[in-house]
Formats: C-alpha cells, structure tokens, sequence
C-alpha cells in the first residue's frame, strides 16, 4: 500500500549507502518481524488445520474446520454480511469524505489548519467512546427519539433505530470519515495548482478536468483511505457487539467467541483466515480499480488559491456548509457524552434532571476502576517507550542501514496495522501463547507494541524520506562523526515525527480493546474494564470516564500540535 | 479597417489589484498585438507580467479595462472557451497520461474523433521533433524533452495566439539557445502571434517583433528591439535591457548650452538644454580602453578585473570615484591587467541623458 505517486524528494536515494550485507544491527529487525510478525501469522494458519476433541487441541491435521464453514449457510451469511457492513460504512464515508477533502485541501484559505485539526481529533478519542456515544442517540431514550416524541413525529419512542443493522453501517461511516478524509486531503494539497490550469487552458471545463485530470491523481489515495477504513471496521467486533444487537452481528464478534466463550481456536482460526483472504481479495479489488499512473515531480508549481467567480462562491458556501454538518456529526456523540456526565438522574434520557458531579465522585471511589486506571497507564508507558525507541530504531536501520529486503521489512513489520482488530488479537493470542509469555500485563504490551512500533517506525521512516539527504552529507563533511551527526543534525529534524508517533502511540494503547481483550486475562486495561461493564449492566459512571479520557487525549493533541508546530516553525 | 489589419489581441487599459494587495499588479495597461507577431513582455519579477499572460490566458479578470481577442470582448469568458493556449513556466504535463496523451489532451477537449487525435497529435510532435517518445510518461523525460511536449501540446490545436511564460527558465544554456531558432522557425511556419514572457532581455530583444518592457504593473516601454535597445525612453529601460554604465555626470552653463561634467573632466561634445546633476546611459560596448602608454583618452583610470566572455572581455575600469564598464573584443594575448594604468574613450553617438 504505498502512494506511487511520490514527490521526487520521497525518492531521493539515502546518503551513507553502502554494499548490502548481513550485518549484525540488523539482527533485532529480523527478530521482531519473524517473532512479532510472521511466526504467530504462522501459528494462526497452522491451528485452523487442527481439531477440537474434548475442549483441548489435538494434533490432527485436516481440513475439517474449513469444511464445515463451506458448508455453513450461516457463516456465509454472516461473512457477506460483515463484508456488506464495511463496504457500505467505508463506501458512504468516501461519499463525504472525498469531497469534504477536496474542498479544504483546495477551496479554503483561512482556518484550513483548525479545520483539518478538527476533522482528525475524533481519531485520538477512544473508539470505545464513540462507538458508546452514539447509544445515547439512538437508544429508546435517546437523542433522537426524544426529538421524534417530542415534536410529534412519533407517538412513542421507536426501538427501529438502535440493534439493526443500519446502525452498525452509520457508525462505521462515523469511525471512516476521518480515515478517508486525512489520506486523500494530501493528494489533493500535492495537486499543483499548473495542472488544473493546464487542462482549462487545453479547453476542459472544470467538470471534464475532474474526470480527467483531478480523480486519476487523487483516487489512488481514496482508494487507500477506503482499504484502511474497510480493514478497520471489518475487524471491529466492539461496535456489532455494542450497537448491532442480533441483526448487526459481524465476523467479528463470531471470531472473538471462538477464542472467549465457544473456546474453538481451531475454527476460529479458520474463520479468521477466511475474512482474511476476503479482505485481501476486496483491497486489491479497490486498488486496481483505482490504478497510479506517472510521478509528480514536485516542480509543478504551486500557484495561486482558486480564482473568485459567481459559481465558485455558491460551491463555497456549500461545501463550508458539508464541512459543518460533517463537523458537527462527528462531535454530537462525543459532545452528548460529555453532557450526561454531568447528569444528576442515573437515566440517559431527555430531558436531563440536572447538573451533578455525583458520577465523577463515584469514579474516585470505584476500586476496580482505579486499578484498570493505574494498570492501562503502565501498560502504555511501557509500549510508548519500547515502541518509540525500538520503532525509531528501526526506521534508522531501515532508511540508512540498506538492511537486504528494507521494502519487504518494512512491510512485514507494518502488516499488524493492516490486519482487521479482531484477526490481529488472536494472531497474537497464539504468538504469546507458544513464546511462552504470561498473560496479562507483559503479554498486553507485547501485543500492543505490534501495532504501536510500526506506526512510529512508519512516522519516522517517512519523515526521514523527505530529509534532504545533502544534510547528513554536509554534518560528515563538516567534521561531524557519525554518532555527533545524529545528534546535532539528525535526531533534531525527526523529532517531530518521534515524538508525534509516541503520542499516537499513547492513544493507540490507552484506547485498545480489540487486542487487549485476548491478551489481558483477568489484569484488565481501563477500555476492558469499561468494555465489560457495559456488557454487565451500564452505570453513567463510564460517561464520566469517557469524558475525563476525551479531555486527556485533546490535551495530548494539543500538546502534539503545539510540538508540531514548533518543529515546523524549527525547519522552515 | 480590413481583417488582414485587425489586431489579433488588444488589452485596453487593463487594471488588477490583487486581494490584500496594496500596489496594483497592473496598471493601464494597453497594447495590441498583431497577426503572427512575436510580441515579449519583458521585465524583473514582480513587474506584472506574468499576471498579464494570466489575464490573457482568462485566470484572472481585470478590474477595469477590456480584452479582446479578433476583434471579440473576451475580458468575461472562461479559459477553456478562448483559442488560447498556454505553455506553463513549469510545463504543467500532466504526471498520468503520456507524452500521446498529454498533447491528445486539448483535442480531445474539442471532441475530435480517434483517429484525427492520433493523426494530429504525431503531427505537432514531429514539429518538436519528439515523435519517438510518443509512449513515455513526463518522469521519464528530460527538461528539454518535456518542454517540447509542453509545447506541442500548446500548438496542436492551431490556437490565435500561444501564451509562453518564461518556457526557457528552466533549461541550460545550450539547450536555451537552441529552443530559441526551434520557437522563431515554428513561430513563422505556424503564423500564431506568440505572447512570450520573459525576465532575460536577451531572449527578448533576439526573438521578437516587438517588446513591452513592464515595470511595477505599467509598460516602461513598448518598442521594436532595436528602439529599445538603442533608444531607451528611461534610465530603468536603459538598465535593463542591454548592459550600460550609468555614469553621473553635471551639466554647467557653457559655449552653446550646457557643457557635461564627469568626474571633474568637462566633454564639450556632450550638450543639454537642462543645467544641474543627471546620469548617462552608456552601453559597455560604446566604450574603449587604451593602455596609458599608447594614447590618451577622455578619463584615465586602473583596470580592477578583467572577465573573459568569450568574443568579449568586460574590463571594469576604475577612474576616480566611478567605476565604468567597457566591452572590448577578445585579443588572443591578453594586453590588459589588474592594477594596469589605463585610459578610457566615450563613444557619444548613441548615449542617453536622463534627468532627474
């Protein structure tokens, strides 16, 4: 999944480069990714081949397992279903998204940073949160049942809205938008402005410059927002298990009970391994019909914003107008949780009987919390750590390193981000299982750091990419040893990304349910502590930690961009 | 007034302010271009006159004032409805189609069927003389290579007129001389008037008909080459186009009118009507130098530094407080060193005096 059509300084050949050899630094790279990656991948392939005799593996080859999902109607079913869900969610998010995109990275000029920022945040919010947030819209008592009763539209609160499976398709939408938004917003900034001047020039009006010029340089970012936003929600058995209700099940939830309650590793592994090929088959469908063609070279030239006529100011009124809505739709949820958190009745309904801290009160004395709290903070400081400094590592090894196959490393290495939740939490079940590691707090940040060092390593590897590499060059020339080049020249132009890619990392790990839940055990994390209680029963309680929790991660945010734009501001 | 003489593009007294701007970028602008001229617009970044070619090409809209286009008002119409075509500073080639595909683009635009596209598209190649690279992608060209796309693309539907902005900025030295024959010969063999911008004066003044020298949004001077180069209206044109010392010099009351001064010297040959302090517009090549020990001259100085050009050497002479310029033909020994006593000649006859 890599944009082909680089800027020529992402191409621009590393300094230092040296004969491709085994080399001993090398060594951790081709550790993590046979022990972190392909080994526990292995694993997974090789227990769908095995059997269940008495609630215990046995070592019997076959092909059992796969038999009998042929011949399930009701795993087809729910496969097409699940399959059906994501496409749907990610194809209607493209729909808002693309264009939404198109009109911040080209028709604004002002507040374009705010706004970009604004559309990304929901992304740093706990899933877990959003997903839980838009029960309060769409249940019995919810947002909108209130508004329907209330005005009259209804007669008595419908139950059509929340457990079926147009609910599950809305908030997939909900969580793909902002993927979709940030990885085509880029193509459309990198457009030189010369080329849709050159087109009108050759006699195309602007909606043939479109067709022609405009979506066969952007689609394939859509297509690679629209993969990502597929592979996410298909892995996603938290939102079927918390809004779908019977109607809404997916894969996902199926799997999960292979490895919880059915107790069927076996078959759930084989399961896993179908979506999987399903999920490939459907990326590369996506991709193909979204073929890169050609190389910008990055001397287009960027010119003036778009020129001020009669049609261009309606389409601008309308597209801050989809802005807004998109905005807004993305923020109720989060917003409306904030609200009952202050709510004096334990009912989540309208109207609200009044302000009360007594929920916030509740946390500080609830135990078990407080220990879920204390452990997700470990478990975190503990991936953030191992993954920056091992991720950053990596990604210097990589860039400059010329580890023999860096393309295959890093794609092997970054395979656990592609991989759908719910396959990569058994993936990892397995792994830990058969290197021995315990369960709980070791084995839940070796899991997390999976899918945590490879995000930063990517960050880092890319921002090295667009260093010029007559920099470093420059260092040595000017007398610098390699360690003082790092230092002095080196280490303070990635910093960003590092940094960047920590914080990522922290929400990342703070957030995760999908991992944890297999590899937690009886130490929950603050998310599965949350998660269950909201399977067992529901006490506003949890509105107030989600609210303390959106607060922490827009503080991290803000302390990213602040960072960010000092870096910036360092580098220009 | 008959179709042979009607201008093919007139700008009448085109204004443009940019928004949040506080100088106009154009300023009354007026002038007329004429059936297959090659008409420069010349001048310093900023001068306006890449926003004029803009105004031209239809992506920006004058304030005031009107363009029109054989004898049509076209100030309001869009780009993609004038017979104009551009060749971008940054040739524009568009990264997904091929080089084929680039210079089908405008015709297919004009909805031309398959075969007349490929049939005209190989024509207007074969005129840059790029037919074999018909199948590449512009990453897989050089800068001069994709240059000529840019310009096949520019030419292949026969536009009135063909807007270049700056089309040589980007190339070497060779290579910028030898797009120069391949414009003029294309330019007479088409007979399209070529609109051509450029900030070097040599371009300019080598390859066309006329030239409007811009400065802070107005036109300095709008004139053949030869008028500009020997008949600046201004010290700013002086300057700029071709290379001239521009020396202070003193008018006093003397026999006949008023006498210069120079440095001290008086040269009776140089009269004005207006007493008090001006420059004088000098070209390097309307100056002589003379080692003192074979001859005398109007100034005496010493040679500072000497710059092999080739066909020329540039000595830069110091006389007393001013430091004069002249071009003097290469000898194959060099006769001239830094630190030599030597004395300078003022050819006259076709310097400028400028008041003020």
């Amino acid at each position: 999944m890599v944009d082909q059509l680089l800027t020529r300084t992402d191409v621009a050949t590393p300094a230092l480069s040296r004969p491709r050899r085994f080399r001993l630094i090398n060594l951790p790279v081709w550790a993590w990714l046979t022990l972190i990656v392909l080994l526990p991948n292995l694993l997974l392939i090789g227990t769908s081949f095995l059997r269940i005799r008495n609630g215990f593996m046995t070592f019997e080859p076959s092909l059992a397992n796969y038999q009998r999902l042929w011949d399930s109607a009701g795993f087809w079913a729910l496969l097409f279903r699940t399959l059906k869900f994501s496409l749907l969610g990610s194809g209607i998010a493209a729909l808002i998204a693309y264009p939404m995109a198109y009109f911040v990275g080209r028709g604004v000029r002002r507040n374009k940073a705010l706004l970009v920022t604004l559309v990304l945040v929901p992304l740093w919010i706990s899933l877990l949160m959003r997903v839980f947030a838009w029960r309060l819209i769409l249940g019995q008592s919810g947002l909108l049942n209130s508004f329907l009763v209330s005005s009259g539209v209804l007669d008595k609160p419908s139950e059509a809205f929340l457990y079926t499976s147009a609910s599950v398709v809305l908030v997939f939408t909900y969580i793909a938008i902002p993927y979709i938004f940030i990885s085509t917003l880029n193509a459309f900034e990198k457009l030189p402005q010369s080329l849709l001047e050159a087109s009108e020039d050759s006699g195309a009006s602007g909606l043939r410059t479109f067709l022609h010029v405009v979506w066969p340089l952007t689609r394939r970012s859509l297509a690679i927002g629209v993969s990502l936003a597929f592979l996410i929600t298909v892995g996603d058995f938290v939102t079927p298990a918390m809004i779908g209700g019977v109607d809404g099940t997916t894969i996902g939830v199926m799997i999960s009970s292979q490895f919880g309650m059915a107790n069927n590793w076996p078959y759930g592994a084989a399961v896993a391994i179908v979506l999987m090929l399903c999920c490939g088959a459907i990326v590369g469908i996506v991709m193909a019909l979204c073929p890169a063609r050609g190389v910008l070279l990055g001397d287009e030239g960027q010119r003036p914003a778009a020129r001020d006529t009669p049609g261009a100011r309606t389409l601008r009124l309308a597209g801050s107008l989809g802005v807004t809505l998109t905005v807004l739709f993305l923020y109720a949820p989060i917003l409306l949780m904030a609200a009952f958190s202050f709510n004096a009745s334990s009912m989540q309904s309208f109207p609200m009987a009044g302000f009360s801290l007594r929920w916030y009160e509740e946390l500080a004395g609830n135990q078990g919390l407080l220990v879920a709290a204390q452990r997700s903070l470990l478990v975190a400081f503990m991936v953030v750590t191992f993954s920056t400094i091992v991720g950053t590592s990596f990604a210097l090894i990589l860039h400059y390193g010329k580890i023999a196959g860096a393309r295959f490393c890093e794609f092997t290495i970054g395979l656990p981000i592609a991989t759908p939740g719910v396959v990569l939490g058994i993936v990892m079940v397995l792994g830990t299982e058969w290197l021995k590691i315990p369960s709980g707090v070791i084995r839940t940040t070796v899991g997390q750091s999976s899918f945590v060092l490879p995000v930063v390593m990517m960050l880092v590897l890319s921002r090295l990419r667009r260093l010029d590499p007559s920099l470093l060059e420059a260092s040595l020339d000017l007398g610098a040893d390699k360690i003082r080049s790092f230092v002095f020249v080196l280490f303070p132009l990635i910093r960003g990304a590092v940094v960047g890619g920590a914080l990522l990392g922290l929400t990342l790990s703070a957030d995760d349910v999908m991992v944890t839940l297999f590899l937690a055990g009886p130490q929950q994390t603050l998310p599965i502590w949350v998660f269950n209680q909201m399977r067992f029963g529901f006490t506003p309680t949890v509105n107030a930690v989600f609210a303390l929790l959106a607060v922490a991660c827009l503080a991290i945010v803000i302390v990213a961009t602040r960072i960010g734009a000092k870096a910036r501001g360092a580098t220009a | 007034m008959s179709l042979a003489e009607q201008p093919i593009l007139v700008l009448d007294g085109v204004d443009k302010t940019y928004e949040g701007g506080t100088k106009p970028a154009l300023d009354r602008v007026s002038f007329q271009v004429a059936r297959g001229e090659f008409f420069s617009i010349l001048g310093p970044s900023g001068s306006g006159k890449t926003t004029l070619l803009r105004m031209i090409a239809g992506f920006e809209t004058p304030d005031r004032g009107r363009v029109v286009m054989d004898g049509e008002p076209i100030t309001h119409v869009p780009p993609f409805k004038r017979d104009v075509r551009t060749v971008f500073q940054s040739y524009a080639l568009f990264p997904h189609l091929t080089v084929r595909g680039n210079v089908e683009y405008p015709l297919r635009m004009a909805r031309h069927g398959r075969a007349d596209r490929a049939r005209m598209a190989l024509e207007a190649l074969a005129l840059v003389d790029m037919t074999s690279y018909a199948d590449r992608l512009p990453h897989q060209l050089s800068g001069g290579q994709r240059q000529r796309v840019a310009l096949a693309r520019a030419i292949v539907c026969r536009p009135k007129i063909l807007l270049l902005d700056e089309p040589l900025g980007a190339l070497d030295l060779r290579l910028r001389q030898q797009m120069q024959h391949t414009l003029v010969s294309l330019q007479k063999e088409l007979g399209i008037a070529f609109v051509y911008v450029t900030h070097d004066q040599g371009e300019a003044l080598s390859m066309s008909n006329r030239v409007a020298v811009m400065r802070e949004g107005r036109i300095a001077q709008l004139g053949t080459p030869e008028e500009l180069y020997f008949d600046p209206a201004s010290e700013f044109v002086a300057q700029f186009v071709g290379r001239s010392n521009l020396i202070p010099v003193t008018f006093q009351p003397g026999d006949g009118g008023h006498v210069a001064v120079i440095d001290g010297e008086r040269f009776p040959r140089l009269n004005a009507a207006k007493a008090g302090p001006a420059r004088l517009a000098l070209r390097f090549e309307a100056v002589r130098v003379v080692p003192a020990s074979e001859g005398a001259g109007d100034l005496s100085g010493v040679v500072e530094d000497v710059l092999f050009l080739g066909t020329n050497l540039e000595v830069n002479v110091r006389c007393g407080s001013l430091n004069i310029i002249a071009s003097i033909p290469a000898a194959r020994t060099p006769t001239l060193a830094h630190g030599q006593p030597v004395n300078i000649l003022l050819d006259l006859s076709n310097a400028r005096v400028f008041h003020g």
